[in-house]
C-alpha cells in the first residue's frame, strides 16, 4: 500500500519541496545544472515525444541517485534524467567521445592481455593525454586504470586447466565437510537456534531459496579440493542442512558477474570473491557475460545498452532459471541488471525479471548468509581503522550498508564511515572534458574525509568510485571483499 | 511494561550467534524531527538502532525553531492547562518529563554543533517571517534571536535585507509588513558577491557560499555601507547564512557591519531546519545509529500482537528487517504519513495501521481556508493508548512493541496548535 509510485506516475508525486535540490551534489557546486527539481519532475511536463527537447542541462546529471534517496515522495528523478538524456541522444545521435567511453568492454578488450604494458605506456604520455583532451573530450587529468596483461577470465580459465580451481570439481571439499560434522555435534545450542531462525526464513522467500538452493548442476567431477586450507579456527555456522558447507555431495553453485573493471583492470577483486565464496563452499561458476550497460545507460544510448543487457539475460538464464544466484563485486553493474536496465530501458520480460531477482550484490549477498547462521567466523583478528565509502550506486541498492554489516563482524577492524554522498565520477561522467572540474568539486568532501583519516589504505566496493579516490588523495583503496579475503587469511592473488 | 516482558525473550541466547551489526534493539521508521529524537534517545539508552526512511523528513520545509505551543505567554503552563483538558493529547499522553527530556537532546545535539537553540519553555518568543508576521515559537537558534519582537521594539531603526536572485523573499514585504506593526523597518536588496556562479541561487547554494569567507566579507561590506548611511542597529537577513558554520558566518556579519544580524526563515528548503536535522543526524551516527534512507517500508508482519518483521522497497526485492521495538515517526497528512486511499479512508502509510478521524470525508475541510478552528481532517492520525502503542477502530492495542511519535499521533493539529516541534521531541523522547 506504500509503494513507491511507478516510474511514469512519479512526476505526479512531486510537491516541490526541493529537498533533491538541496542534496544533489552536482547542484550544489555547478550553476549548468539547475537540479533535480528542475530537470526532472518540471522540465518532463515540457518533453513529449517526437518534440524537441526543451532544455539539455539535464546532461549534467550525473545519475548518483542521491535526489531518490532523499526526495519524501518517491519520485524516480534519477530515472526521468536518464530517460531525458537519451531522448536528447535519439534526437541528436551520440557523440563519438560518449559511444566509445560507454563501450567499457569493447575499451578492456582493446587494452588488457599482452599489449597491456605498452597500452598502458601510450594512454598515459602527455601528449596522448593532450590529444584526447582536446580532440575527444575526455579530460587530460583524468584517472585512467591500468590495463593487465592477464585478464581474469583468462586467470580463471588457466585456473580450470590446472584444476585448481572449484570451477570444474565442485567442492567435494572434503576436509570442510569433516571439520562440519565434528562442529554439529559439539553445537546443539546453535542447532536449536538454528531452527528458530528456520521458522523465521520461511518468510524470506527468494532469499531464503537462494541461499538453500541445492546444486541442479551436472555432478561436478571430482578433484580434491585444493583451493582453501582449512583453518584454524573453527567456523560459527551451523550444520544446518541447507548450508551450502554441509555434508552434502556437491557443493551449491554460483555465478560470478565480474563486470568490465575486474576483467580488464582488477583482476585481484575477483580472485577475491572466488576465494571468499569457494571459503564458504560454493562452487562459482563464470559463465560468459558483457558489460552490464550503464555506461550505455547513462550515456543516453538505449539502443545498445537494450543489446546488453538482453545479451547477459541470455547468457545468464539458464542459471537462475535453476535458482542459481547471480553475485557481483561491482555494485553498479549488480544494480544494473536488478533495477536500473529493467526500470530505464523498460525492459519487463519474464527473463529479465528473473535474472533480477537473482541477482545479488556479493555483501548483500555474504549478509544473507550471516542472517542465516552462514557466514564463517574464521577471521584473524585485524586491528586496522580504515575509513569506508559507499558508492552511492550501491545506496541506490536500498539495502542499508551490507559492508559495514559483514566487516563489523572481523574482530579488531574498525571501519570510519564516509560522510559524502558522492564521489563525483560517477562511472563515466568525471572523465569528461566538461565535467571533470565539477566531478572533483562534487567528491571533495570525500577527499577532505580520507585524507583526514590518515589512513595509507581506503575501501569503496565501486572501481570508478577507487580510481577517482586515489587520483584525488593518493591514497591507495581496495574492493572491501579483498580485505575480507585477507581477513580470512586466503590468498587470492596471482601469482 | 512490555519493556520486562521483552526481557525473557531469548535474547541472551540469539546474541550468541548475534549479528553484530544485523539485529536491533529498536527500528525506527520516519527521519523527522520525532523520528530522529527518538532514535538519538533510545541510542542514548544503550539500544542499537536502525533509522529508516523514505527520505528526508519535514524539518527541512520547517522553520528551524522549536514550537511549543501557540500561547501568548508561558508556553509550559499552556501545555499543563491543554493537557488537564485534554487528556488523550498527545501532551497529555508524554508528561512534562519527556518534553524536558527531549528538548534537551535536541539543544545539547546542536550545541554539539556550534549552533546553540537560545529561548526557554516558560516564555513565548515571537520572530519575524518571510511575510513580515510575527511568529510565536520558544526555542530558537542563535542565529535567530536578534529578531525577537521585544528586542525589535527596544532597539532603532531596523534593515531588511536580501537578494533579487533569492526567489521568494521579498525584504520590502517584510519591512513594510513590519512596519504596519509598528517597527522602524527599512528594505533593500544587496549586489551578490562574485562567485563561479551566475544563477541558481536556492537557499542551499547561497548557505555555501556564505561558508566562504570572501563572499560574506563582501556581503558584510555591503551592510556596513548602509549601517553607515541609515544607521540601522539591526539587520534581518534570509535564513542562508551557512549550513555547517551559521554562528560563525553571523559572528562575523555583525563584526563588519557593526549592526546585530538575524536570520529570517525562508520558505523551502529551510535551512534552519536542515541545520537541526544534520546535527541529530550527527548525534545518532555517533552514538551508533545506523541510518538508511530512500527506503519506503511496504508492510510489516508479526504475531500475537509484536511487530516482528517490516519490508522495506529496494532493487529488485524486499529487504526485511528485525527488531524489538519499533517506533512509528512517519508523520502526519503533510509529513505523508497519512494518506487518503482511492476509496476514501485515511491509512497510515508504513504499516497500514487505522487512522483516527474526527469527521466523515465530507466534513475534512472548514469551509474558510483560515478558521480559526483549523479543518478537521488534520485532527487525524492513530490513536493510541497512553504508552503511545497503537490502538485500532474498537480501542484494542495493535502491537504491544510498537510507539508511535510525532505528528502521526491523533488527538492534536500541530500546526494550527503551533506544537509540531514540541509534540515530536516530547513523543520521540518518551521510553517505552
Ligand atoms: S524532493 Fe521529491 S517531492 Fe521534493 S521537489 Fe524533489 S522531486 Fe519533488
Ligand atoms: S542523480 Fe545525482 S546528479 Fe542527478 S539530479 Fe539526482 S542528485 Fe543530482
Amino acid at each position: 500500500m506504500n509503494h513507491p509510485p511507478p516510474l511514469n506516475q512519479g512526476l505526479d508525486q512531486c510537491i516541490k519541496c526541493n529537498i533533491c535540490t538541496s542534496a544533489c551534489p552536482v547542484a550544489a557546486v555547478s550553476d549548468r545544472f539547475p537540479g533535480p527539481k528542475y530537470v526532472g519532475p518540471q522540465a518532463q511536463r515540457f518533453r513529449r515525444e517526437g518534440q524537441p527537447v526543451p532544455d539539455d542541462s539535464v546532461d549534467y546529471c550525473s545519475g548518483c541517485r542521491v535526489c531518490n534517496e532523499v526526495c519524501p515522495t518517491g519520485v524516480p528523478i534519477a530515472q526521468l534524467n536518464a530517460r531525458a538524456r537519451a531522448q536528447i541522444v535519439a534526437e541528436r545521435g551520440v557523440p563519438l567521445r560518449n559511444w566509445l567511453i560507454a563501450r567499457t568492454d569493447m575499451i578492456g578488450r582493446l587494452s588488457a592481455g599482452p599489449q597491456a604494458p605498452l597500452v598502458n605506456f601510450v594512454l598515459r604520455l602527455a601528449p596522448t593525454r593532450w590529444l584526447a583532451h582536446y580532440i575527444l573530450g575526455i579530460h587530460r587529468h583524468a584517472p585512467l586504470p591500468l590495463a593487465r596483461r592477464h585478464t581474469f577470465r583468462a586467470w580463471v580459465a588457466e585456473r580450470r586447466v590446472q584444476g585448481t580451481g572449484n570451477r570444474e570439481q565442485g567442492t567435494g571439499n572434503r576436509e570442510q565437510g569433516t571439520e562440519n560434522r565434528e562442529q554439529g555435534t559439539e553445537n546443539r545450542e546453535q542447532r536449536t537456534e538454528n531452527r528458530e531462525q528456520g521458522t523465521e526464513n520461511r518468510e524470506q522467500g527468494t532469499e531464503k531459496s537462494v541461499l538453500s538452493s541445492p546444486s541442479r548442476l551436472t555432478p561436478p567431477t571430482s578433484t580434491p579440493p585444493t583451493s582453501t586450507p582449512p583453518t584454524s579456527t573453527p567456523p560459527t555456522f551451523s550444520p544446518h542442512a541447507s548450508s551450502p558447507h554441509a555434508s552434502s555431495p556437491h557443493a551449491s553453485p554460483i555465478v560470478y558477474f565480474h563486470g568490465c573493471a575486474t576483467q580488464a583492470y582488477e583482476p585481484h577483486v575477483g580472485q577475491a570473491a572466488l576465494a571468499v565464496l569457494e571459503h564458504h563452499g560454493y562452487e562459482v561458476l563464470v559463465p560468459p557475460q558483457n558489460c552490464c550497460g550503464l555506461p550505455l545507460i547513462s550515456n543516453g544510448d538505449f539502443v545498445a545498452a537494450r543489446r546488453a543487457h538482453l545479451t547477459n539475460v541470455r547468457h545468464l538464464l539458464a542459471y537462475v532459471r535453476q535458482g542459481i544466484p547471480v553475485v557481483g563485486t561491482s555494485t553498479s553493474c549488480t544494480l544494473t541488471l536488478k533495477e536500473e536496465a529493467p526500470e530505464i530501458l523498460g525492459l519487463h520480460s519474464a527473463d529479465v525479471q528473473l535474472l533480477a531477482a537473482h541477482t545479488y550484490d556479493l555483501f548483500e549477498f555474504l549478509r544473507l548468509l550471516a542472517e542465516a547462521g552462514q557466514l564463517r567466523r574464521d577471521f584473524r583478528p585485524m586491528a586496522r581503522q580504515l575509513p569506508y565509502h559507499i558508492p552511492c550506486q550501491y545506496r541506490a541498492h536500498r539495502i542499508g550498508q551490507p559492508v559495514v554489516d559483514v566487516l563489523s563482524l572481523i574482530p579488531g577492524l574498525q571501519l570510519s564511515l564516509s560522510p559524502a554522498a558522492c564521489c563525483g565520477i560517477a562511472g563515466t561522467y568525471g572523465i569528461k572534458r566538461e565535467k571533470y572540474a565539477i566531478a572533483m568539486a562534487v567528491g571533495q568532501p570525500l577527499f577532505n574525509f580520507i585524507r583526514q583519516s590518515g589512513s595509507d589504505l581506503a575501501l569503496c566496493d565501486s572501481e570508478t568510485c577507487r580510481w577517482q579516490i586515489s587520483h584525488a588523495t593518493g591514497v591507495a583503496t581496495k574492493h572491501p571483499i579483498e580485505l575480507l579475503a585477507e581477513a580470512y587469511n586466503l590468498s587470492y592473488y596471482q601469482s | 511494561m512490555f519493556r520486562c516482558f521483552l526481557a525473557g525473550r531469548p535474547t541472551k541466547n540469539r546474541a550468541k550467534i548475534a549479528q553484530k551489526n544485523m539485529e536491533y534493539d529498536t527500528i525506527v521508521i520516519g527521519a523527522g524531527l520525532a523520528g530522529l529524537t527518538a532514535a538519538n534517545a533510545r541510542a542514548a539508552r544503550g539500544e542499537r538502532v536502525l533509522l529508516l526512511a523514505k527520505g528526508h523528513g519535514a524539518c527541512q520545509w520547517a522553520s528551524g525553531c522549536v514550537d511549543l505551543l501557540d500561547a501568548p505567554e508561558h508556553p509550559l503552563a499552556a501545555i499543563a492547562q491543554l493537557a488537564a483538558k485534554h487528556p488523550l493529547h498527545p501532551y497529555a499522553r508524554v508528561g512534562p518529563a519527556a518534553l524536558h527530556g527531549g528538548l534537551k537532546l535536541l539543544q545539547s545535539a546542536c550545541s554539539k554543533m556550534g549552533y546553540p537553540l537560545v529561548g526557554s519553555p516558560t516564555q513565548t518568543l515571537r520572530l519575524p517571517t518571510a511575510l513580515g508576521a510575527l511568529r510565536p515559537t520558544s526555542l530558537v537558534p542563535l542565529t535567530m534571536v536578534a529578531g525577537e519582537a521585544r528586542q525589535l521594539a527596544a532597539g532603532g531603526p531596523l534593515l531588511i535585507a536580501g537578494f533579487r536572485a533569492l526567489r521568494d523573499f521579498f525584504p520590502p514585504l517584510i519591512a513594510a509588513n513590519l512596519r504596519t506593526q509598528g517597527f522602524p523597518a527599512t528594505s533593500c536588496y544587496l549586489t551578490m558577491p562574485n562567485s563561479e556562479r551566475q544563477r541558481d541561487f536556492t537557499p542551499m547554494n547561497l548557505a555555501h557560499l556564505f561558508e566562504r569567507p570572501a563572499f560574506r566579507e563582501n556581503v558584510a561590506q555591503q551592510l556596513r555601507a548602509h549601517v553607515r548611511q541609515g544607521g540601522y542597529t539591526r539587520i534581518g537577513l534570509p535564513a542562508v547564512l551557512g549550513l555547517h558554520h551559521a554562528v560563525t558566518v553571523v559572528q562575523a556579519l555583525q563584526q563588519t557591519s557593526n549592526a546585530l544580524i538575524f536570520e529570517i526563515p525562508t520558505p523551502p528548503t529551510s535551512i534552519p531546519g536542515m541545520r537541526l536535522a544534520h546535527a541529530l543526524e550527527q548525534a545518532a551516527r555517533q552514538a551508533g545509529v545506523h541510518i538508511q534512507l530512500g527506503s519506503w517500508v511496504v508492510r510489516g508482519s508479526g504475531s500475537q500482537k509484536r511487530l516482528e518483521t517490516i519490508y522495506s522497497a529496494a532493487a529488485a526485492r524486499e529487504q526485511r528487517h528485525h527488531a524489538q521495538h519499533w517506533v512509528l515517526a512517519t508523520g502526519g497528512i503533510l509529513g505523508g504519513g497519512i494518506r487518503r486511499e482511492p476509496q476514501g479512508a485515511l491509512r497510515e502509510t508504513a504499516l497500514g495501521l487505522p487512522v483516527h478521524s474526527p469527521s466523515q470525508a465530507n466534513e475534512w475541510f472548514h469551509p474558510h481556508l483560515f478558521a480559526p478552528g483549523g479543518h478537521p481532517i488534520f485532527q487525524a492520525g492513530i490513536a493510541t493508548d497512553q504508552h503511545l502503542r497503537p490502538l485500532d477502530a474498537a480501542g484494542q492495542i495493535m502491537y504491544t512493541n510498537v510507539m508511535i511519535v510525532g505528528s502521526a499521533l491523533a488527538h492534536c493539529d500541530p500546526l494550527r496548535e503551533g506544537c509540531r516541534e514540541g509534540i515530536a521531541v516530547a513523543t520521540g523522547y518518551k521510553e517505552s
